[in-house]
């Protein structure tokens, strides 16, 4: 049904501004789109506010692109640079209070399922490093515990971008930024070894790299999430005003970073394994029968 | 708090000043089925229909607002109101349908002759000078935020037509309107037409706004006009001395 | 619970059973035979029009504690989803309402990690469209209320019970109702029920309220901790068979965020903020409109709650103004001056938010005096009386007692009388 709200009342489709006529014309809600199309469709996100060259920016209109169903998803946001993009999003976005994502996600998601039985509605916690590892840290671990079904996106600059660059859990050891004036004293928290310790159905940590694995593993993720429990991606997203990263260096630090300490790695449950697995080789199936 | 005034609060086309009050914590009650509420008091449906039509035909740039609850066709109630809506507006000479198709801020600005927004519905009125308008279809939150924003800064006269309870902040309001009250609403413009109200746009028809708009309506691809680029002399009319730099031999 | 300990209470004159100050006594868990049974109870309910379940429907009375009656206001309420987390003296009614969720009353329930857990998930039930419950006390309360202060921004029907009890330091689980002025900005509406009837009437009356269009708030409904919901009152309620009709939030002020309804870009809490993109004025029209809000709710207060004020003795020339257990207190003064001659009345405020303000300034005009009898130090609705009406210096800013202590009616007498009464 919710495809509806993207079709003007009969009348209405000319007096629409621009972007409207172009997101119902050639948009990404009627047809499932690429990663290789990128540039020459309307995406999802509208025009934005974020800081030119930002490897955020680029992961937030992956994340639009790799949502299996854009018209049955809510995004769940906190303070951060990212809800400025996501805020332009042709998703309902929720914009809470500070660090409460994931609790507001499980009311959320809770809410959804008594209302749409048949239908599955997919949250998105889509948050920095701050909101989710350091104030929204309780919220993020008792919604693992608790095996609520959504999906946490962590996008990890290693800083306070939105307030001006200072130390944050996910800093690494030995940095110098605000409120750490003599260097980070202790090491980048292990968020990828909690969530598996606290029975995450599937983890992946990733740079921003390549498309289309971004595009994969965010789809894989809200799959899992929806048929087996919670799951969690943390993307390396740098912040290339508070690191200093000339703009047109972005990708090559992204890179660099990469293959230095934030390389792909993926952690499937017993479950998750087994469901995703059985899943695909579904999906083969059909697409063999299609061909036939 | 509750209305502690003696004389009555009269909702009235602004600009009513930087900030105006709430016209419910004044003491302004909300409608009933079957009525209307003008000005702050209420009416029958039949009156606020025709202060409303009234206003419509007689002041300056009448436009229609319609929001996210009827343009889009998302259910059945609202797919069956457009039909009556270009109705209306065909009875409305020189009359402009500018949306508000959702309630996000838009970023960099508006363009005030494609949207409406809640962010900053003045900017709106404002730019197309705009004296009389209606918001249907827009969720009542929106829509008296927007109500104020309108009575404080510009002379607009503003018509709440609502879905659900009507709208205190409105010049004239109509609680429950469904499709069938729509096209009361149009019977009231041809009503008011009948009995010598002389539309100030007469033999004019619905006036495209915004380049998409007018392109489509047109039939036309559209496409986004170039910035407008401020020559110098322009840009002169605008400077001061913190743009040209101070005069330091200036005495 | 001990059988048979049953306790008068000098203060209230209500039938308490055991002494509740020591620990929080509850009915022992259904068995799983009981919830099969019950849950034919559950399946078996219709949904009446609010009216003739809150004023209509014949009534039987029953002699319950004031959580049972929240139980049975929650029951007939048609709750989908209620979040729970354990405080003093607010758990008896959140296990109880878990019973609910096990004979399937409630559709979703769980124990959150804590207050903020817990007022963030009603946020975010509350923005999918159903309809939601939680309760909280003292420095529950207080710790979730940066979530509670921005529901009514959210324009988040909802529903939060307050057994209220003194918020530490130092640390005491005694009622006292100090916490009722941490909500009093907020935005939300604010009842303060007198007894285990109005928590019962209230309880029901606040889902529908919240939920009107035009109003669109949360709605909560504190009553004073353990004098309420601990002791045992009489409660007249309709049969266990009827319920509120279910939430319809496609007719409220905002749009879920269900991804069901228009705008697909819908930025509900639009993150206002200095930029030059978005106008400051909207955050000040947007405030303005959540207290227009409240306003609205009187309507639907006065029909549900039988009038926004009780008035006794309403041509006294010396007014009581109360609100919650100090009401009981006042009735009960009230008595006690008639036979001693003394022409004293009595104002019941049943909403703090929306405030009577206009009620309040007719019912005192003629008054010489009004005294403000409260359980709380801040003396939070002296203040809200004095700023509301006219030649103030009327108003006696008390008695008031803090920190648990029960009111003796003398102390209100001796206020009325103007020395000590021996």
């Amino acid at each position: 049904m919710s495809l509806e709200t993207i079709k003007p009342s009969p009348g209405f489709h000319n007096y629409l501004p621009k972007e409207y006529q172009d997101l119902i014309e050639d948009g990404p809600f009627h047809q499932k789109r690429k990663v290789s199309e990128l540039g020459s469709f309307k995406e999802a996100i509208e025009e934005h506010p974020m800081c030119a060259g930002c490897a955020m920016t680029l992961f937030i209109r992956l994340v639009y692109l790799g949502l299996p169903s854009l018209e049955h998803s809510v995004i769940v946001g906190t303070a951060g640079c990212g809800r400025l993009a996501i805020t332009q999003g042709a998703v309902p976005f929720i914009y809470g209070n500070y660090g409460d994502t994931n609790c507001v996600a499980s009311g959320l998601k809770r809410g959804l399922d008594i209302r749409f039985k048949d239908t599955p509605k997919d949250v998105i916690v889509m948050a920095g490093d701050g909101g989710l590892a350091d104030i929204g840290f309780h919220a993020v671990m008792h919604s693992w515990f608790r095996k609520e079904k959504f999906t946490t996106i962590m996008l990890d600059n290693e800083v306070y971008g939105n307030t001006g660059g200072q130390e944050s859990g996910m800093t690494q050891k030995g940095m110098v930024l605000k409120m750490a004036p003599n260097g980070k004293k202790f090491e980048k928290m292990d968020m990828l070894g909690l969530a598996k310790t606290s029975g995450v159905a599937y983890t992946a940590r990733i740079s921003p790299t390549n498309p289309t694995k971004v595009v994969n593993t965010i789809r894989k993720a809200v799959l899992i999430a929806r048929e087996v429990g919670p799951t969690y991606i943390q993307a390396y997203t740098s912040c290339n005003i508070e690191y200093a990263i000339p703009t047109p260096k972005v990708m090559d630090d992204a890179r660099e970073v990469e293959k230095d300490r934030y390389g792909y790695l993926e952690y499937f449950s017993d479950e998750a394994k087994e469901y995703w697995d059985k899943s695909e080789a579904d999906r083969k199936k059909a697409r063999k029968a299609q061909v036939k | 708090m509750g209305n502690v005034n003696a004389t009555p609060y009269r909702v009235v086309p602004g600009p009513e000043g930087l900030l105006p009050p709430a016209a419910t914590i004044m003491g302004v009650p909300l409608p009933e089925e079957g009525e209307g509420l003008v000005e702050g008091r209420i009416t029958t449906e039949e009156e606020a229909l025709e202060a409303a039509a009234t206003a419509m035909l007689t002041r300056k740039n009448p436009t229609l607002f319609p929001g996210p609850m009827i343009i889009w066709g998302w259910n059945e109630h609202t797919r069956e109101k457009a039909q009556p809506f270009f109705e209306v507006a065909n009875e409305i000479p020189g009359v402009r349908i500018i949306p508000m198709p959702d309630y996000r801020p838009i970023y960099p600005k508006i363009d005030p002759e494609a949207v409406i927004n809640p962010c900053h519905p003045n900017l709106t009125i404002w730019h197309n000078k705009i004296e009389a308008c209606v918001l249907i279809g827009v969720h009542c939150h929106y829509a008296n935020i927007t109500l104020k924003m309108i009575r404080a800064g510009t002379n607009c006269y503003t018509i709440a037509l609502c879905a659900e309870a009507g709208h205190e902040d409105a010049m004239a309001s109509v609680p429950n309107f469904d499709a069938e009250k729509v096209v009361r609403f149009r019977d009231a413009l041809i009503k008011v037409k009948k009995n010598g109200i002389k539309p100030l746009y007469e033999g004019t028809g619905i006036i495209p706004s915004g380049w998409a708009q007018i392109a489509k309506l047109k039939g036309e691809i559209p496409i986004k006009p170039r910035e407008a680029s401020i020559d110098g002399e322009a840009r002169g009319a605008f400077s001061h001395e913190l743009v040209t730099g101070l005069d330091e031999t200036a005495e | 619970m001990k059988d048979g300990a049953k306790v008068e209470d000098k203060a209230t004159h209500q039938v308490r059973e055991d002494d509740p100050r020591d620990r929080v006594a509850s009915p022992p868990a259904p068995t799983p035979e009981k919830i099969e049974e019950k849950k034919k109870g559950a399946a078996a309910q219709r949904i009446v029009d609010p009216d003739y379940l809150m004023i209509d429907a014949p009534r039987e009375r029953e002699f319950i504690t004031g959580s049972e009656a929240a139980k049975e206001a929650i029951r007939r309420a048609n709750v989908d989803i209620a979040i729970a987390y354990p405080i003093t003296p607010q758990s008896e009614t959140m296990q109880q309402v878990g019973y609910l969720y096990a004979e399937g009353y409630i559709k979703d329930y769980y124990r959150a990690e804590e207050e903020i857990g817990v007022m963030g998930a009603i946020a975010g039930a509350s923005r999918a469209g159903v309809r939601a419950l939680t309760a909280t006390a003292g420095p529950g309360l207080v710790r979730g209320i940066e979530q509670i202060a921005s529901w009514p921004g959210g324009r988040l029907p909802s529903v939060l019970l307050v057994m209220c009890r003194v918020v530490n330091c130092p640390l005491a689980i005694q009622p006292d109702n100090v916490e009722i002025s941490y909500l009093l900005n907020c935005g939300g509406i604010v009842l303060h029920g007198e007894n285990q009837q109005d928590f019962y009437d209230y309880s029901v009356a606040a889902f529908m309220i919240g939920e009107k269009p035009e109003v669109t708030l949360p709605v909560a409904v504190a009553v004073d901790g353990f004098f309420v919901t601990h002791a045992r009152g009489w409660v007249n309620m309709p049969a266990e068979d009827l319920k509120l009709p279910p939430r319809d939030c496609y007719h409220e002020s905002v749009p879920m965020m269900d991804n069901e309804n228009p705008p697909i870009r819908i930025s509900r809490d639009a993150p206002i903020q200095k930029s030059n993109f978005i106008s400051y004025q909207m955050h000040a029209s947007w405030q303005q409109e959540v207290f227009a809000a409240q306003e609205r709710a009187k309507k639907w207060i006065n029909r549900w709650l039988g009038g926004i004020i009780e008035v006794v003795n309403p041509k006294a020339k010396t007014m009581i103004v109360a609100s919650g257990a100090a009401v009981s207190q006042s009735r009960e003064a009230v008595r006690q001056a008639e036979e001693l001659g003394l022409d004293v009345g009595l104002i019941k405020i049943k909403s703090i938010r929306p405030f009577p303000a206009q009620e309040l300034i007719e019912a005192t005009d003629h008054a010489e005096r009004i005294i403000v009898p409260e359980f709380n130090y801040v003396g939070w609705l002296a203040k809200e009386v004095k700023s509301t009406i006219g030649r103030n210096e009327r108003v006696i800013a008390g008695p008031r007692v803090f920190g648990g202590m029960s009111m003796p009616t003398e102390l209100i007498m001796e206020t009325i009388v103007g020395s000590k009464i021996t």
